[in-house]
């Protein structure tokens, strides 16, 4: 065997084995990152060995025995005290590795099944702590067994970035201390969503491939499938696991008829049936009839997945049951309440009961913002008032569609559309071309909706690149420090704690970056960005490492002075407020299912950094929507929001003229009626309470405060103003922003100006 | 990728403890997607032959038994390497006896590679 050969079988072995294997090592040694640096070794091993020996009879065990002994090897060097550690090191040591035995044997007698670490790992790649992109290539990685180019590949992203992405994911799990298990009782629901989110996601990223992409791409698509399988099998009570499953089995059986020859997308009903995967189909039904046998009321993907298999059951479009799907599509809509949701249930209903009912809802979506710049909205509108004989509007509206759509194969049949409408004013409707309702995942849908949704790419595309490296650049950022960490004289505790800081910033800018290039604020920005939240002696420590460096660098010319000027100590006991970090706040507002009236009232907090009582004192008539502002009449105080807020208080407002902007849920009671001033005239619902209100933000946070209490509005707003104060808003800004009447209750949120500022 | 494995040759009266050994293999594969048919064949079967428009049909058998095709799997597998390892743990269950494994062609395989049906 050449050792290319070699490298290729353990490839593949890797691909099936490594979720087995390093789940198995991650309970062992407890860190997800030593757990895979252990299983390198073993590959490594492999590929040195393979060539010479042959491929051992079941070289799944032998990767397995191999990294086991680093790292029984590494628990002794560690020299853990844990007594229960030292047990099982010894366990391992004494059983004796003949390479002959299953994974499954090796593992699975040390404790629990394999199977449940494997599903311990999976939640733990997509636990909340971390980004989405940094879940997707973490699962990828560890559960799928992908390469960091083939991820690379399949993301359009530099391999560079991807592995810098899986670094940082295996810092955060192991700073947060994410222990190595599968979440019970109210966390479990939340966390099993994440790990479907991060599944359906890849399976997207794969289906929205084209014809010239890169075949990894694609291949997204089953790996997502396998990944999907195998947590299917290891949760079978779970009816969403299911759900997803058969979507995407269903969704995959038509792979091959979606696109035409030249690549271009075909519509669902214009589909060759008999190109439809019949084998996947039968999957899809065996999934969805899982799904339904495992009971609870339907979620999402199995509402998904039984629109999905409607249309598989029909053998010709004609035969479709758009009845039933459109009433599942209305059924979606109550747990998935997106606009994109609403345009495919005006899709179904106009197939259901004719274009006009289709219209009728459409035109309700129309001044959705959330739908501005979506494509679909006008292809569809076109589509009906084509079908209705009203082609003049039709061909305006397709054109629209055109002009928003960014793939060209969809551009050209939409133009095309838009030609025959202008060339049949007088002729009949003809055939008709709808999208594909059920393509529209709740990803997207979710990425319709917020419009700035962090997806792997757009990440990747934020990313900053290296130093260029000319020689004459001087030193780099990395060799400055690797120099300033191994003076002479240093106490091993100081190196450790000096190492933290410095190899964190140069993991943020860039270690080829040459030194003299970087600047104080971006400096701060990192630190703001890694410590920002953190106590203030840890700040404070941080702060000190990087002072150090930086007056020792700029001792020898390598760096301006001042490169740790912008960073000021912090006090140590935390300010009363601590605020909300910003990850966990962007898992809130990604998240899927939240009322319109709560996020719109959270959001408005947030970016206008008011107090509670203020947004919830505000009446429809005080908003200045084009303004983005809305006046505090007891107070004389204007609150100002940004583009969040602004996209979804038309929705809130509605047809309402006056009356209170937030409402309760009821009408109140006879013996509780509020003042005139608080209750809406248009709908006789209340004003909603402060009470009620921090109750629902409480109760929607409680799994992303790390106490479990869920969060206050109060410490909301606060949060805003701690992260614009790292952002580098000065007090006046900050007060002028959030009405605090005393710079002085803004201590700890901004920095006290220093001559170095205000020469920058 | 989708591959057909078909195997001749193996021991037709297998003990309890390989049909069991199989039987788990084949949930497992099932189940992870990666088996997505597969069947025992009938020995002799019938030959058919379409030749200037004349079609011949005979019975069986043609061969001799060790050189029928007793069974078939088809596969889904990432890489050919992976479908040779999943050939592999099949035949350490079955023990003696030979198979061939080829790739199915799919739509995604473009005209070039083969005559799959489009």
């Amino acid at each position: 065997m050449t050792s290319l050969d070699a490298h290729r079988v353990v490839d593949a072995v890797w691909k099936m084995e490594s979720a087995r294997i390093v789940a198995g090592l991650v309970r062992m040694v407890g860190d997800v990152g030593l757990a895979e640096e252990l299983a390198q070794d073993a590959v490594l091993a492999a590929l040195e060995q393979w060539p010479e020996s042959g491929v051992p009879d079941n070289p799944g065990a032998w990767l397995m025995a191999i990294a086991k002994r680093r790292a029984v090897d590494h628990l002794r060097r560690e020299e853990r005290r844990d007594r229960g550690r030292e047990r099982l090191a010894h366990d391992l040591v004494t059983r004796g590795d003949d390479g002959d035995r299953d994974v499954d044997d090796v593992l699975g007698a040390l404790d629990g099944e394999v199977g449940d670490d494997v599903l311990r790992l999976m939640f733990v790649s997509c636990h909340p702590v971390l980004s989405t992109e940094a879940r997707v290539a973490l699962t990828l990685r560890l559960i799928g067994g992908l390469r960091t180019d083939e991820i690379a590949r399949a993301f359009l992203v530099s391999e560079s970035a991807v592995a810098q992405r899986i670094v940082r994911a295996k810092r955060a799990l192991a700073d947060a201390r994410v222990p190595f298990e599968v979440p019970v009782g109210p966390d479990r629901a939340a966390r099993l969503s994440s790990v479907l989110e991060v599944i359906y996601l890849v399976f997207n990223e794969g289906y929205s491939a084209t014809a010239g992409d890169d075949l990894m791409r694609p291949s997204l698509c089953l790996e997502a499938l396998r990944l999907g399988r195998v947590l299917a099998d290891l949760t079978p009570d779970e009816a969403e696991v299911h759900g997803l499953v058969a979507l995407m089995e269903l969704q995959q059986s038509r792979s091959a008829a979606r696109t035409g020859p030249a690549g271009e997308p075909i519509v669902l009903h214009e589909q060759n049936r008999g190109r439809w995967d019949p084998l996947l189909i039968r999957r899809g039904f065996a999934a969805l009839l899982r799904a339904r046998q495992a009971g609870g009321p339907l979620g999402p993907y199995v509402l998904q997945a039984a629109i999905a298999a409607c249309h598989a059951g029909a053998a010709t479009p004609e035969e479709t049951d758009w009845t039933r799907i459109a009433a599942l599509y209305e059924a979606l809509a109550t747990v998935l309440p997106t606009p994109v949701v609403q345009l495919n249930r005006a899709v179904a209903l106009a197939m259901a009961d004719g274009p006009r009912a289709g219209l009728a809802l459409v035109e309700t979506l129309t001044g959705e913002p959330a739908l501005k710049g979506y494509h679909l909205l006008p292809a569809v509108r076109g589509d009906l008032l084509a079908r209705l004989g009203r082609h003049g509007e039709a061909r305006a509206e397709f054109e629209r569609a055109a002009s928003l759509t960014r793939n060209a194969a969809e551009r050209a049949v939409l133009l095309r559309r838009a030609a025959a409408c202008a060339g049949q004013a007088a002729e009949p409707a003809r055939a008709t071309r709808l999208p594909e309702p059920s393509a529209e995942p709740p990803p997207a849908a979710g990425r319709a909706e917020s419009g700035e949704r962090v997806t792997p790419r757009t990440a990747a595309q934020g990313g900053r690149a290296g130093g260029g490296g000319a020689a004459d650049a001087g030193v780099t950022l990395g060799e400055a420090v690797r120099l300033f960490l191994t003076r002479a004289g240093l106490s091993a505790g100081t190196v450790r704690s000096y190492d933290q800081t410095l190899s964190r910033l140069c993991r943020h800018l860039g270690a080829d970056v040459p030194l003299r290039d970087v600047a104080a604020h971006r400096v701060a920005e990192v630190f703001a960005a890694a410590w920002g939240t953190a106590a203030g002696a840890t700040w404070n420590r941080h702060r000190a490492a990087l002072r150090s460096f930086a007056s020792w660098a700029a001792e020898r010319g390598w760096t301006a002075p001042g490169l740790a000027a912008p960073l000021d100590r912090r006090p140590e006991p935390r300010s009363r407020t601590r605020p909300i970090d910003r990850s966990r706040l962007r898992l809130l507002w990604e998240r899927p299912g939240i009322a319109l009236r709560e996020r719109t009232l959270w959001l408005l907090l947030y970016e206008s950094a008011s107090p509670a009582e203020w947004a919830l004192s505000l009446d429809v008539e005080d908003l200045d929507l084009p303004g983005m502002r809305g006046e505090v009449r007891a107070r004389g105080h204007w609150l100002r929001w940004q583009s969040g807020t602004a996209a979804l208080l038309p929705l809130l407002v509605g047809d309402r003229r006056r009356g209170p902007l937030f409402l309760a849920d009821r009408r109140p009671g006879p013996g509780r009626m509020p003042a005139a001033a608080d209750l809406c005239p248009h709908t006789g619902r209340g004003r909603l309470s402060y009470e009620r209100a921090e109750y629902l933000f409480k109760r929607a946070t409680a799994d992303l405060d790390p106490e479990g209490g869920g969060y206050t509005l109060h410490r909301l707003r606060h949060s805003r103003l701690a992260h614009l104060g790292e952002d580098g808003w000065s007090a006046p800004m900050l007060m002028s922003l959030s009405g605090h009447a005393d710079a002085r209750t803004l201590h700890g949120f901004v920095r006290v100006p220093r001559p170095a500022d205000t020469v920058a | 990728m989708r591959f057909l494995m078909t195997t001749k040759g193996t021991d037709p009266n297998p003990d309890a403890a390989v049909i069991a050994e199989m039987g788990a293999f084949i949930e497992e594969m099932t189940k992870a997607g990666v088996l997505l048919a597969t069947g025992g064949l009938e020995p002799g079967g019938l030959r058919m032959v379409s030749s200037a428009g004349e079609i011949s049909v005979t019975d069986g058998p043609f061969t001799e038994a060790k050189e029928a095709i007793v069974s078939f799997a088809l596969i889904e597998a990432r890489s050919r390497e992976e479908a040779v390892e999943l050939a592999r743990r099949f035949w350490r269950i079955v023990g003696d006896g030979e198979g061939t494994i080829q790739q199915v062609f799919g739509p995604e395989d473009g005209p070039q590679d083969g005559p799959g049906p489009r």
